[in-house]
């Protein structure tokens, strides 16, 4: 389980983000939208310690986040470019993550066979660096790479921008794959309401920082969060 | 439109996150400028004595003739290595209503007063003065200096050409070292042709007219080549190169460091950032040698100076950019399943397992110096290891310019990582090892004053454990402000 207390984030004068409570329970599929400055890469930021709240804790699975680095060892992440080592190839990068999860070669090229597809023969046995791949296949890697070593926690910032249609398809039944064991808490932010209401259970509206709406999914939800963004 | 152009450098240099780090690279480049800027002259001044007297040569300037074909040569790697090409920043002018051509004449125009070839004024006037005293006739001497002007500015051009592509320039390197080895070894003197054929623009000054109208046609080549590269899929793209695993299992032995260690020897021969910093590296080796040869003039702790380089070329080049050669993915490495402590060490490895190859290497090459010279190498060594090390690490903490892994320009070009406290380390570990070993060697002996260094050496890597906590506790408070710093490239 996640929770947030009391959480705020203020650069000089504006608050970016400002959450009193927020209690994710473990196995959740959990989607975050707002739109841009809405808050909702500072709150990931927050949860994986890149970025110190001005206020308040975290603590993801009875670790507290500002106090001890346990968390590592439970969460991974993707949330952009930065994310990735450009000067490896595919393959070594997620070597390079399996063995600080604590993977032997042969399990993680075992793992990588279920996303022969979601990779379309671009990823592996490519002659390329991750550097030089397109935004969209990038992004495919750091994804997978995020799911390697049966993390407990999942942080994906805007999973789904970048990617073809196809593509979109298929990491949504992956991520639907993957919340159906409930033990995997899955975060996800995405601009695009449609997706967050296909992939996730419970859905957080952020502007301007705050909660304005925490919905549990249903049919209505698509409705009523375009609603929302219509103003 | 020169203007715009200049207001637009202004702001990205004065908007930019690290605007301390970049005053202090751009004082540290205009010192640079200005002490070549003092020194060329006088060197001009000095060239016509200092080989007839010191080289027992009967016309200096036959001597200059033969041997401006290496001067050449070098000056096309030297400028390979540290001048910009202004590449990069024209992308976002694609779109402007600024033509193409103006766009290109512009970036070419402009290297026309870059320092490396306004430099070769600096020495040429001066000399041809000294010339002139010296009984040479002032109206050849013009269309010689012209001649020497127009191949400046040639190679100028060539380096617009050469960017990035690594196979000429080791093609001209490769030839000029072939060249030397021949003339070594009297098999082929291509000195003779050279002095033959410069000289003959002294004889003839209208000679002089020919490497002009190359210089006229080659401008013109690299502005069409320019322009034509103009499009992001052609000339501005960067170059890609095809890709191959690199294993590296049996580093496997080391543990967790390792998975770290394996990731560094990719970048290092994968970047070429990396790549010619290590280069760079290798040179300290040879560092101790200045001093050994001169060590009537400044003494033995100069050379101990020397020595200490020797084995410290790997620290002092690529650990000082630690941890800042993992900015572009700095957030990812925090996100991973490794305590911030044992990333640190795992880099510190990688510095010691480099200062330690280089200390074997350099006890090897100054033996041949003596059994003094390897104590003096073997206890700078440690001292490398036991202190120096610490203290690059624990000033990395506070380095927060990113590196820019794809482009290889060092020093002039791109943003060396300084602030206050990057030069204020460098006492520690440049003076405090001379102050001691001047300690020992004065008041007891040579060999007292390498203990005293090796021993301090030996204290600080028994401290190791202290040290750390010392040392990820400032990586602690700094990183946030460092990711934030990371994110800007």
């Amino acid at each position: 389980m996640i929770t947030l207390k009391n959480i705020t984030k203020n650069y000089s004068k504006d608050t970016v983000l400002d959450i009193t409570s927020l209690e994710i329970p473990a196995g959740q599929t959990f989607g975050l939208v707002g739109n841009n400055g809405a808050g909702k890469t500072t709150m990931f930021s927050c949860l994986l310690d890149l970025i110190k709240p001005s206020t308040g804790q975290v603590i993801n699975n009875n670790v507290e986040i500002a106090k001890s680095e346990k968390w590592k060892s439970f969460t991974s992440a993707f949330l952009d470019d930065t994310f990735l080592i450009g000067y490896l190839m595919p393959e070594e990068y997620f070597y390079f993550v399996g063995e600080l999860r604590g993977l032997s070669k042969k399990q993680v090229d075992n793992f990588l066979i279920q996303f022969e597809v979601f990779f379309h023969g671009e990823i592996l046995g490519g002659k390329k660096y991750l550097r030089d791949l397109s935004k969209g296949n990038q992004k495919k890697a750091g994804v997978v790479a995020a799911l390697l070593g049966e993390p407990k926690v999942v942080v994906l910032d805007e999973p789904f921008a970048n990617l073809d249609p196809s593509t979109q398809i298929r990491l949504k039944e992956i991520l639907k794959d993957l919340s159906k064991n409930k033990e995997t808490t899955i975060l996800v932010s995405s601009h695009d309401i449609q997706d967050v209401t296909e992939v996730c259970e419970r859905i957080v509206l952020l502007e301007k920082g705050k909660i304005i709406k925490d919905i549990v999914t249903s049919p209505k939800t698509l409705k009523e969060l375009e609603a929302y963004f219509k103003g | 439109m020169f203007l715009t152009f200049l207001s637009l450098q202004w702001k990205s240099f004065f908007r930019g996150e690290s605007v301390g780090a970049n005053v202090m690279a751009k004082i540290f480049k205009w010192f640079w400028i200005l002490y070549f800027a003092f020194l060329t002259p006088i060197l001009g001044l000095i060239t016509y004595k200092v080989i007839k007297e010191d080289f027992q040569v009967d016309d200096p300037f036959l001597f200059l003739n033969k041997n401006l074909i290496y001067v050449f040569g070098y000056w096309i790697v030297m400028r390979y290595f540290i001048q910009p090409i202004p590449v990069v920043s024209i992308k976002p002018l694609l779109l402007t209503p600024i033509s193409k051509t103006k766009i290109v004449r512009q970036t070419l125009g402009k290297s026309i007063f870059s320092f490396f070839n306004l430099i070769a004024f600096f020495y040429l006037i001066p000399l041809t003065f000294e010339l002139v005293d010296n009984g040479y006739l002032i109206n050849n001497l013009i269309g010689w200096n012209l001649t020497i002007i127009a191949i400046v500015y040639i190679t100028n051009y060539l380096n617009f050409l050469l960017n990035n592509n690594d196979k000429l320039l080791y093609g001209i390197g490769l030839m000029l070292a072939i060249i030397k080895l021949l003339e070594y070894f009297s098999i082929f003197d291509f000195t003779v042709y050279s002095e033959a054929l410069f000289y003959s623009f002294y004889v003839n000054p209208l000679f002089a007219i020919v490497p002009w109208l190359f210089l006229i046609w080659l401008y013109f080549y690299v502005f069409k080549f320019f322009k034509n590269g103009l499009y992001i899929d052609s000339g501005l793209k960067k170059k890609t190169t095809e890709a191959k695993i690199d294993d590296f299992s049996w580093l496997d032995r080391f543990g967790k460091t390792a998975i770290f260690l394996k990731n560094d020897l990719r970048l290092i021969k994968r970047s070429k950032r990396a790549r010619s910093t290590v280069i760079a590296g290798i040179f300290f080796l040879f560092y101790g040698f200045i001093f050994y040869f001169q060590e009537d003039i400044w003494g033995s702790w100069m050379t101990f100076f020397g020595y200490l380089f020797a084995s410290g070329g790997f620290l002092f080049m690529f650990g000082s950019f630690v941890p800042s050669w993992d900015s572009q993915y700095y957030s990812f490495m925090m996100c991973q399943n490794i305590e911030y402590i044992e990333y640190i060490k795992s880099k510190w490895s990688l510095v010691v397992i480099g200062t330690v190859i280089s200390t074997f290497l350099a006890c090897f090459i100054y033996s041949f110096l003596g059994v003094e010279a390897v104590y003096a190498v073997f206890a700078g060594g440690l001292y490398n290891i036991g202190v120096n090390g610490y203290l690059t690490l624990w000033a990395g903490a506070f380095t927060k310019t990113p590196v820019d892994l794809d482009s290889s320009k060092m020093a002039f070009g791109g943003k060396k990582a300084f602030n206050m406290k990057t030069l204020l380390i460098s006492l520690p570990q440049m003076v405090l090892p001379i102050a001691l070993f001047s300690l020992g060697s004065y008041y007891y002996s040579y060999l007292a004053g390498c203990l005293i260094v090796g021993f301090t050496g030996i204290l600080g890597i028994l401290l190791k454990k202290q040290v750390f906590n010392l040392i990820i506790k400032a990586y602690k408070s700094e990183k946030y402000s460092t990711l934030k710093a990371y994110k800007q490239t």
